[in-house]
């Protein structure tokens, strides 16, 4: 692994250097306190310290909405979707986004493969940064170190206001190939990058707490609260589920099948026909949440499918913190060990 | 946990493009409910196991999952029959002989037709739940031999609703299919029996070394059906169950169809019985 020196002032021509690739893709300030993964078009606009996107990574691969396929109605004809492979550098990732996309990788690509998703990944880079936690970031809870450069081709890890590049693949040596602002550097470790929010046990503790947390009384107190407006799924970086549905243009002779992100947080996601619903109550669903992220997937591939990002937590408008809701499953299992042990 | 480094660009398939198949033959067989046999665009075989459905679409509508409802056959053609609850259903009722719908799949798990080789096999289908049920009944009779007694417990809320009556016609005048059917409410001309399909299990005289139940149905009657087929000392793993759940995909993908961590378009939607019986939401 190569380490090298980049001074902040360089980084736009580091951008202007990686669009020779493909188009790039990076962090840009939304209004005064938002931030939006975007195609780059000025480089000095791109934003190295930002805390979190408000959608996350995901919509490059799996777009909000995104067409199926299209048909005609005068002759019931449909064609499928051509999804373009196009070289793409995603710049400023931090290590937990990256992680989700592992995550998807892994969603979308076991059993069936899909090839939309696959064809938008084929020819991705990722350029990941180091960033300070906020109040919201716990994903160190999760296993997932601020420089945790899995998935990544090139990082840039600040260091005193600059930044060292590591180089970790072939493809990241290729990227800043003839690129002559780089310096040859000794790797230096950063401390002092706390994370303020954690989850109290280490994550292959979770499975444990969640075995028994299926009738704990926390969901019913979270569910209280929760207005089941879905935002904590469509803001979440590994969240995949969608709905499908057909367009048809204003003449009715063609149209399209697209998906579009759902939420099984929405009351209408589990129903089935003669109006049953397997999950008609926000307890119902809100445990159905956590267990997708820390149950059901984990039992087989042992890894968390969150992240730890924070998005569930900072966009949520009824203030439910999903590390709370963990902590609060975690002191309920001691709890009730507690007793076990008392009673014994 | 798979990595895009493992997968192959030839490996990723178009899993939302449908397939157009002819409808060769349409008919309204009661208020609510039409059959269709459609045929595969190059006459070839859609090679599915009796349990398995497809997703039917129309352009314009949507999609829907419906069970196949014939016996798997090597002539390209197959049946559906579909009862008329909402927008899609309603819009299918319009096709007729030579038009054309578009079907993915067939996707999910059958029935497992090596595990029910020489057992006897004991049917229970409530209202809608005949059609699945009905690909594997005429899988036993095309293969009759293979298989055991076949007992077909068969519950309607009306004598009008009873699906596929000539066919029913045809089991109860074989000798080697014990046919029961019961209605929940009957009419004048009604003079079979009326009761829940439930009250049907008690008088049944069953081989619990050999039996293996087969249950489709609405959501309700599962509970019901499997205390009574307890009450019969039947093992949980001799019964299985077909599920429905909402489906948008049908390949594993939506997230809609899951009960618990389950893929009910994947590992289901025929369940063996002590296999989903620990998930909380099955029933
Ligand atoms: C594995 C499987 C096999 C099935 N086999 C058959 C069959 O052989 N014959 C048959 O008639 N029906 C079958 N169904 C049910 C059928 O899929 C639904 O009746 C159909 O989706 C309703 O579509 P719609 O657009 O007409 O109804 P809608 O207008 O969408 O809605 C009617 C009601 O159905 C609910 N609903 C919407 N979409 C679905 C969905 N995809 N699945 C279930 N409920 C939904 C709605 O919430 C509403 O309560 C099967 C379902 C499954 C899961
Ligand atoms: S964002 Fe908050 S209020 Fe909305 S569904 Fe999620 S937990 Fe409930
Ligand atoms: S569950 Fe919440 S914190 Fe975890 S990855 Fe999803 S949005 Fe981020
Ligand atoms: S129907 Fe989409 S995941 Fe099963």
């Amino acid at each position: 692994m190569e380490c090298f020196s980049l001074l902040r002032t360089d980084v736009p021509a580091l951008i202007d250097h990686l669009g020779a690739f493909g188009e790039v893709v990076a962090p840009h300030a939304k209004g005064d306190v938002s931030y939006s993964f975007e195609t780059v078009g000025d480089s000095s606009l791109v934003v190295l310290d930002y805390n979190r996107t408000l959608l996350p990574l995901k919509k490059e691969f799996l777009p909000p909405v995104e067409k199926l396929v299209s048909f005609s109605l005068n002759d019931l004809t449909s064609t499928p979707v051509e999804i373009p492979i196009e070289p793409k550098v995603y710049f400023a990732i931090h290590s937990y986004e990256m992680q989700s996309i592992l995550r998807l990788d892994h969603s979308m690509l076991s059993g069936n493969v899909e090839s939309n998703y696959l064809k938008r990944r084929t020819k991705s880079r990722f350029v990941g940064i180091s960033f300070t936690p906020d109040e919201f970031h716990f994903s160190e809870s999760v296993g997932i170190a601020i420089e945790d450069m899995e998935g990544f081709d090139l990082f840039l890890n600040e260091v005193d206001g600059d930044y060292q590049l590591y180089v970790l693949t072939e493809n990241g040596r290729l990227l800043i190939h003839g690129f002559n602002k780089l310096k040859t550097a000794e790797p230096e470790i950063v401390e002092g990058r706390e994370f303020k929010t954690k989850i109290r046990y280490h994550y292959n503790r979770l499975p444990r707490v969640f075995q028994y947390a299926y009738h704990s009384d926390v969901w019913a107190e979270v569910a209280s609260r929760c207005v089941s407006c879905g935002a904590c799924n469509l803001t979440c970086p590994t969240c995949f589920c969608f709905d499908v549905n057909d367009e048809v243009t204003i003449t009715a002779e063609d149209g399209k099948r697209q998906r579009s992100w759902d939420s099984c947080m929405l009351s209408t996601f589990a129903e089935v026909a003669g109006g049953e619903n397997f999950r008609e109550n926000t307890i119902n669903r809100t445990r159905h949440r956590l267990y997708r992220k820390f149950k059901y997937i984990t039992d087989e591939e042992g890894l968390p499918w969150c992240v730890g990002c924070g998005r569930c937590t900072a966009f949520c408008p009824a203030g439910i913190s999903l590390p709370e809701i963990v902590n609060d499953l975690i002191h309920e299992d001691e709890q009730a060990q507690l007793h076990q042990r008392v009673s014994v | 946990m798979k990595r895009f480094e493992d997968v192959k660009l030839d490996e990723a398939q178009d899993l939302y493009f449908p397939t157009m198949c002819k409808v060769t033959q349409a008919k309204q067989i009661t208020d609510m409910e039409k059959w269709y046999e459609l045929e595969m665009p190059e006459g070839q075989d859609l090679g599915h196991s009796p349990g398995q459905f497809v997703e039917v679409s129309a352009f314009g509508i949507g999609e829907a999952p419906i069970s196949i409802s014939s016996a798997p056959h090597n002539n390209g053609r197959f049946e559906l029959c579909i009862r008329q609850v909402g927008v899609l259903t309603n819009v299918l009722k319009k096709y007729e002989a030579g038009d054309s719908l578009g079907i993915r799949g067939p996707y999910g798990k059958g029935f497992p037709i090596e595990k029910l080789l020489g057992k006897d096999i004991l049917i229970i289908a409530g209202g809608i739940g005949l059609v699945p049920l009905r690909s594997l009944i005429n899988y036993v009779l095309d293969n009759r031999t293979d298989f055991g007694r076949l007992i077909i417990l068969y519950g309607a809320k009306t004598p009008n609703e009873l699906l596929f009556k000539e066919e029913i016609a045809e089991w109860i005048a074989r000798d080697d299919v014990e046919f029961h059917v019961t209605v929940d409410q009957g009419d004048e001309n009604w003079t079979g029996n009326t009761g829940v399909i439930t009250t049907l299990i008690p008088g049944l005289d069953l081989n619990l070394n050999t039996t293996i139940a087969a249950i489709t149905g609405p959501p309700i009657m599962y509970k019901f059906v499997i205390m009574s087929l307890k009450s019969k000392q039947l093992a949980d793993d001799q019964i299985y169950v077909s599920l429905e759940r909402r489906m948008k995909c049908g390949v594993g993908k939506c997230g809609h169809c899951q009960i618990n961590g389950v893929y009910c378009c994947q590992e289901g939607p025929v369940f063996n019985y002590a296999d989903i019986k620990p998930l909380e939401e099955a029933f």
